[in-house]
């Protein structure tokens, strides 16, 4: 897969662009491809070169990579995982064909973990991603690029596309994005379509996108962040419009100009106590405190805040991720289309179960088999009541968590507004740098890999906007755990306030810039 | 409190230390809940199986007479169409597919609801039941589990010479149907037809409420009616568009239920009597052969041609379902106004149009119970629609009764015909015609506007009653838009006699220029010994005279009116 890649990129950057069939622009992307994905292993598989358009559209001129789980009819969509190695979809996603129409190309399918179900982007059938970032101190070595959109994390980071497509399910576009410094936005629950998007755990899967600036973010959420009749839990226009409106009050209170935000008068920043952990490496909490400092300078309010709940959240997102997952996994049994495996003759072929399990056994990774079997006990009738409705209770214990701290009102439910709470919450992405991509995470990533989603699941649980803005602090004020590698800080704002949250993120970056 | 990563584990270990006290205790109804039970019918013995209560139970599955399938975009089918052609990405579970609820299923549950006096609930929800079959592509089928659309309810069902039972239902949910599972023993090879899977199923549950095979079976046939009266579904057992799995026990009068056993799959209401009879005697018979002995709970199937029941699998075996609340699909909320409308315009029921029939017409028990039989569903077409305005029998005898349905000015008179000769003329001629064809009242092509002419034609003595039957033939035969008057014209089938009015006033003139008298004289002229007898007073020679006159007329003359000729001219001719 890694060598098909290389070579039709090589091939469209000598063929096309002697012929003129491409831009500078785009050919620089393929030139990056063919350099690079050898070792970094982002892409799965790069499409054919699109024919250049006339007309001048919102994202013309981009190059965009799409997630390996979201459906394309041009390339396949394999979602890392063998059980659907040749899969090729018959329709397009909704995300796809909106960036498409909005005259985009799609350069290419990125890597992640298989399914969606991962937090270091190893559990891949095409090979994990090594993180493509290269500290200035210290010697070479292989780290994650975290997951499970760990490819699109690295292509971005690699400067192979424009920007790219993730998913986030419990934080599968923050943590990469975190892990290989680049911004990752994951939008409010039901902006983004889920058409076309393999599901992994419905209730929480968001379609988000990764570039490595705020803006150009902006400019992908808002052409791809439309209603769409295909998928039931979208959020309507009427949600959609009452959100806004109300976020357009608060926006209005603080000058911008082209560069960012002049002053950041009247933002409440609330810093939730739970989400600094004395596991959290100084390597992260550095960084973080100099960005609060930052905000305070330019006038902003910093609260704190406490959302108790928060200590129950990974595991009940466990529970109901894994009990979606186990449900919607049902439907790869390797007879309608994807991979079959026929059961070796001696086999009990009794029951058309065991027919199935023969291809399940063998298609599916060790990570995804380990949740179907987990999601399955969570639901069988005696574990229902204390896993899955448990989970569900305090996933509402979390909502409200939320509800109560925010300063605007929830508009996809039943909430009330507090006046005297804040506007976005900040704190760390991630507890840790990338980790690095040893034997042991490679072949079975144990407890640790799942605890990388601790900061990340609360939003999810949620379905609130949450955005990793990159940041580098000077290495010199970081103490003894600097390593030099990125890490990210999440803005997280109440749901529908997307715009408002990357407002805050592009303070974030103009702040870290001017530094 | 910190995040500490041993939170996974331990969830796992030991859920308890996690366990809030401000959870809110929410119970879901995942069992029934064992209630008192207090037998609703009093118990009268049945020589079948002497001694022995026997309670039954239906759970119906009814396709839903819908354009399109309940979640998906494609068009549904019927079992003629070729395999796999109405098959969208969802129905074949493919990757990034989402469900989207069709209104219209909706609708006609909520039809149905109504129909049934089911209270329909505000806000209901949808759950998936896993489980791994072919005939299952995304591994799970979403239903109603723990939030149904409607709950309550009831259906009164009538057996001959007796009162009228009434069954409740216990409630009423939306389901995906499966796909279809051919198994070919030859090759060992399991077929899959995607056309079904995911069609929109009503599940419509009764109490046990039932006492006999005969109850099981009017039951059924009682809830067919209704639902292709009000068009939510085709009811065809034998088509599988209704199906039941059915729950008998037997315990000895006044003792607690037995243990039932459930009968799945039944595809024709016979079959389902004849299942439910096997049943109790084969529980009878376990029961009797020893003091100690329990029927055992299990799925029972059926077999069609031994008609006995056989095990499928015990309780022990019943699978695990994991059901889920289904994360797409959200909660279902119905509106008071939504249900109104449904209400306002549902069609007429089978027990109003019956009572209805027999009130403002006059018509027997028998009619009623033909033109009824007859209607079939017509009426409606797919998702509720009215159609062209009532193909059935019903409205077509309605439209028949009330002429051109046109009303006078005072609006009083209808211009209307006798329900008793239109009846007749539509249940004995009409049909009577039509099965002769091979034809069902669905081929129909004669319109009520042309039955209801011909009718005319007869009571005015324009044509015989002869003559329309072979008219009617006719006009099966080659449908035509003309005026039927007109088609007997040109077929010379207008009656030999003239119109009954100027018939009691027998004018010289007139009867001069009556066609029959050319017949009648021409057959006295034929019978000269028949005359003779007539003449001598033999007056039943007259019915041969009369014959051989309506012979000659091929059935235009009115043998009342030839009759009176014939003895006119014999007798005055005798006088002369």
């Amino acid at each position: 897969m890694r060598a098909d890649v290389v070579r039709k990129c090589t091939d469209v950057c000598r063929t096309h662009f002697v012929s003129r069939k491409i831009s500078t622009e785009a050919c620089k992307w393929y030139q990056a491809i063919a350099e690079k994905n050898a070792v970094v292993n982002a892409f799965v598989h790069v499409t054919n070169v699109p024919k250049p358009s006339k007309a001048a559209l919102p994202l013309s001129g981009l190059s965009i990579a799409i997630k390996d789980n979201i459906a394309t009819k041009s390339s396949p969509t394999t979602c890392s995982s063998a059980m659907l190695k040749d899969f090729v979809s018959p329709f397009d996603a909704t995300v796809v064909k909106l960036l498409q129409d909005s005259g985009a190309d799609i350069i290419g399918k990125t890597n992640c973990d298989e399914f969606g179900m991962g937090s270091l982007n190893v559990h891949s059938v095409h090979g994990p991603v090594i993180n493509p970032f290269t500290p200035s101190t210290v010697t070479f070595e292989q780290r994650s690029a975290g997951g499970s959109s760990g490819g699109s994390a690295a292509a971005v980071a690699a400067g192979m596309c424009s920007a790219a497509l993730g998913t986030d399910t419990g934080g599968s576009i923050r943590l990469p994005a975190s892990y290989c410094g680049v911004a990752g936005l994951k939008p409010s629950y039901g902006l983004i379509s889920r058409w076309g998007v393999v599901s992994f755990a419905d209730s929480l899967d968001c379609v988000g996108i990764l570039a490595k600036t705020i803006p150009e973010i902006r400019r992908i959420f808002d052409t791809i962040s439309v209603y769409d009749m295909k998928d039931t839990t979208a959020a309507t226009p009427e949600v959609r419009e009452q959100a806004s409106r109300e976020l357009q009050k608060r926006l209005k209170t603080w000058p911008t100009s082209e560069s960012g935000l002049l002053s950041l008068e009247g933002l409440r920043v609330g810093i939730p106590q739970e989400y600094f952990p004395l596991e959290l490496s100084s390597a992260v909490i550095t960084p973080v405190r100099q960005v609060i400092s930052a905000l305070k300078d330019r006038g902003a309010k910093i609260i704190p805040v406490s959302l108790p709940s928060t200590s129950y959240a990974l595991s009940a997102y466990y529970v109901l991720a894994s009990a979606e997952a186990s449900s919607n996994m049902a439907r790869y049994d390797g007879v309608q289309y994807g991979m079959h495996i026929r059961p070796p003759p001696s086999s009990d072929l009794t029951k058309t179960s065991k027919i199935y399990a023969a291809a399940r056994s063998v298609a599916f990774g060790q990570e995804v088999q380990k949740r179907i079997l987990l999601g399955t006990y969570a639901l069988s009738a005696d574990a229902f009541d204390n896993y899955f409705l448990q989970a569900q209770r305090v996933r509402q214990l979390v909502k409200d968590d939320f509800n109560r701290i925010f300063r605007m009102q929830n508009f996809s439910g039943p909430s009330e507004a507090n006046q005297d709470g804040a506007d976005v919450l900040i704190h760390p992405s991630a507890i840790r740098t990338a980790p690095p991509l040893t034997s042991a995470n490679r072949d079975n990533s144990g407890l640790d890999a799942y605890v990388q989603d601790v900061l990340t699941v609360p939003a999810s649980l949620a379905g609130l906007p949450a955005l990793s803005v990159p940041s580098r602090a000077s290495s010199e004020q970081n103490g003894v755990d600097d390593d030099g590698w990125p890490i990210g800080v999440s803005v997280v704002g109440q749901w529908g306030s997307d715009e408002m949250v990357m407002r805050v993120g592009e303070a974030i970056e103009t702040l870290l810039a001017t530094k | 409190m910190h995040v500490a990563p041993r939170l996974f584990p331990d969830f796992l270990l030991n859920t308890s230390r996690y366990m809030l006290a401000v959870v809110r205790p929410c119970r879901l109804p995942f069992s029934l809940t064992t209630r008192l039970f207090h037998d609703v019918r009093v118990y009268k013995e049945d020589k079948r199986w002497p001694g022995w209560q026997v309670i039954i139970g239906i759970e119906t599955h009814a396709q839903i007479k819908s354009r399109l399938k309940l979640f998906s975009e494609s068009l549904t089918s019927h079992p003629d169409d070729p395999p796999n052609t109405h098959v969208s990405p969802f129905d074949a579970a493919f990757p990034g597919t989402l469900p989207k609820l069709n209104p219209k299923c909706v609708d006609l549950a909520i039809r149905t609801a109504v129909a049934l006096q089911s209270d329909i609930q505000p806000r209901s929800s949808f759950d998936r039941k896993h489980y791994f079959y072919s005939d299952l592509p995304s591994g799970y089928q979403i239903t109603q589990q723990y939030a149904p659309l409607a709950l309550g309810g009831v259906l009164n069902i009538q057996l001959p010479d007796s009162s009228p039972v009434p069954v409740r239902i216990k409630q009423i949910q939306l389901e995906q149907d499966t796909a279809k599972s051919t198994f070919n023993p030859r090759n060992l090879t399991s077929s899959i037809d995607l056309n079904r899977a995911g069609t929109g199923l009503m599940e419509i549950v009764s109490e046990p409420d039932m006492r006999s095979p005969e109850e099981a079976g009017a039951y059924v046939r009682t809830l067919q009616a209704v639902l292709r009266a009000i068009g939510s579904s085709d009811g065809n057992m034998e088509q599988g568009s209704l199906r039941c799995d059915v729950n008998v026990s037997i315990n000895r009068p006044g003792e607690l239920p037995g243990t039932r056993c459930e009968i799945k799959n039944l595809n024709s209401v016979r079959f389902m009597m004849a299942a439910i009879t096997h049943e109790i005697k084969r529980q009878q018979a376990l029961l009797t052969s020893s003091s100690l002995a329990t029927v055992p709970q299990e799925t029972r199937g059926f077999d069609e041609h031994t008609f006995e029941t056989f095990r499928l699998r015990s309780k022990e075996d019943a699978p695990d379902y994991r059901y889920m609340p289904d994360p797409n699909l959200g909660e279902l909320r119905v509106s008071q106004s939504r249900i109104e409308t449904i209400r306002s315009t549902l069609p007429e029921l089978p027990w109003h149009t019956r009572t209805r029939l027999k009130s403002t017409y006059g018509i027997s028990e028998r009619d009623v119970e033909v033109l009824l039989s007859v209607d079939s569903g017509r009426e409606v077409q797919f998702d509720g629609d009215e159609g062209d305005g009532g193909r059935g029998a019903v409205a077509y005898f309605d439209r028949l009764v009330a002429g051109n349905g046109q009303i006078n000015e005072d609006g009083k008179k209808k211009k209307g015909r006798d329900p008793k000769v239109a009846v007749n003329w539509m249940t004995h001629e009409l049909l009577g015609q039509l099965a002769a064809r091979n034809e069902s009242f669905k081929d129909n092509t004669l319109t009520s506007g042309q039955l209801g002419e011909l009718i005319d034609l007869v009571t005015g003595r324009i044509i015989t009653g002869t003559s329309a039957k072979l008219l009617l033939r006719h006009l099966l035969a080659k449908p035509s838009s003309e005026r039927v008057l007109k088609i007997a014209e040109d077929l010379q089938l207008t009656a030999l006699s003239p119109s009954s009015s100027s018939c009691s006033s027998s004018s010289s003139s007139q009867t001069a220029e009556d066609p029959l008298f050319p017949l009648c004289k021409e057959a006295i002229a034929a019978l000269p010994s028949e005359v003779a007898a007539v003449r001598a007073g033999n007056k039943n020679v007259l019915h041969k005279i009369v014959g051989h006159v309506m012979k000659g007329s091929r059935g235009r003359a009115d043998a009342k009116r030839v009759r009176e000729v014939v003895e006119g001219l014999i007798m005055g001719e005798g006088k002369q």
